[in-house]
């Protein structure tokens, strides 16, 4: 069957005229309203980060917010604040440190965030030291993160060797999500296992 | 008298404790709404990030403000519409951009009036269908958006052809009871 399911075929024909006549608004009101959307996996729950109610005035609680936004993400992307060209012709408008976890406690990473192109991406030059070449088939994968949770990849490289570099990109509004991670993917495993963090 | 549990309460009441910092309450308002919201801001944003984000600074926005509901001015979904259009509507400016509202099929060449009418509506029923039974929403679901004939839901669903019936009408009578202002 395809399109518009038939009313008739639902309800049956035992019904009075009246009872008819209600559940067909209700019927046409179905079709034209259309199915309501999954909730991505990220609304799933409220945010959990909520001040206390406040009753200011909007146009207030829009700047507290907007500022509170501003600073969280500056916190985000941690790092320094000033434009700079490092020398491998890339411009950086931050730096964010990356520390080793676990098995590569003596890893350690920066991120250097490009300037947000017309297309929505933000350029990322990744450079990582002391991470252990992955096993066979294995790869590292960067993340964004939200609430300690993995969020949204940011694209797989790879390390032969004590220091990479590698360009990704972060096609995404940077303020929705809280830090970073690099993983160690291996084929046929599907935990992501953490290796560097922000 | 017993409070009303969080799940039973009306909007309006939700709102009220929400304004009082019952975290419990926002949480049923959220269940409750978020769907609805995403669904609203899907079709005037037209874009699932920005989407995203427009729920979550509406809700932000009902958490803040919900000391400001007033119950004698209305029930609370006109007001949880309100504040969900005002923080989609900011959201879809942030970027300087205008919001898009991406063309609904009934909708064509529809006015602002009427866009606007669509989208409560939308809102309206999206939000009845949360007040339904897991059973009847899965076969309202399914004979509407899944393409299945009645008779494909009950071989799906692994019930009789009568049981879906039975169920798609009594899904329909609740939802035009929780409907009957827009029935008129």
């Amino acid at each position: 069957m395809t399109g518009k399911p038939d009313f008739r075929d639902l309800v049956g024909e035992d019904l009075t005229p009246e009872e008819r006549d209600r559940l067909e608004q209700v019927h046409e009101l179905l079709i034209a309203a259309g199915p309501p959307p999954e909730l991505p996996p990220a609304l799933a729950e409220p945010s959990t980060e909520l001040d206390e109610p406040t009753g200011l005035p909007r146009r207030r609680t829009g700047a507290v917010l907007a500022l509170a936004a501003a600073l969280a993400l500056a916190a985000f992307l941690g790092g320094f604040i000033a434009g700079r060209m490092n020398g491998d012709n890339f411009n950086s408008i931050r730096a964010i440190p990356m520390h080793g976890v676990g098995a590569a406690r003596a890893a350690s990473g920066t991120i250097d965030l490009g300037q947000l192109d017309s297309q929505g991406n933000w350029p990322l030059q990744v450079k990582v030291s002391h991470l252990p070449t992955p096993p066979k088939n294995g790869y590292y994968e960067m993340f964004l993160t939200r609430h300690g949770k993995i969020a949204a990849t940011c694209g797989t490289f790879n390390v032969h060797g004590s220091t990479a570099t590698v360009r990704l990109n972060a096609p995404y509004n940077l303020g929705r999500f809280d830090g970073w991670v690099v993983t160690l993917e291996r084929p046929g495993n599907n935990g992501h296992q953490v290796m560097l963090t922000t | 008298m017993q409070p009303v549990s969080a799940n039973e309460a009306s909007d309006g009441e939700l709102i009220l404790r929400t304004g009082n910092g019952d975290r419990n309450a926002f949480e049923v308002l959220y269940r409750r709404y978020a769907r609805s919201v995403f669904g609203l801001a899907l079709r005037r944003l037209g874009d699932r990030g920005r989407a995203e984000d427009a729920v979550q600074e509406t809700f932000a926005s009902i958490w803040r403000a919900a000391r400001t509901y007033k119950p004698e001015r209305g029930p609370g979904a006109p007001w949880l519409y309100a504040v969900a259009r005002n923080a989609i509507v900011d959201r879809g400016r942030m970027r300087l951009e205008p919001a898009v509202e991406t063309p609904e099929e009934v909708s064509g060449d529809a006015g602002p009036a009427e866009r606007a009418e669509d989208s409560w509506t939308s809102w309206r029923i999206h939000r009845a269908l949360e007040e339904l039974n897991e059973n009847e929403r899965t076969v309202i679901e399914l004979a509407y958006w899944s393409g299945l004939s009645q008779s494909e839901v009950a071989e799906y669903l692994g019930i009789p052809l009568g049981t879906v019936k039975t169920r798609t009408r009594a899904a329909l009578a609740r939802l035009a009871d929780l409907l009957e202002e827009e029935l008129g």
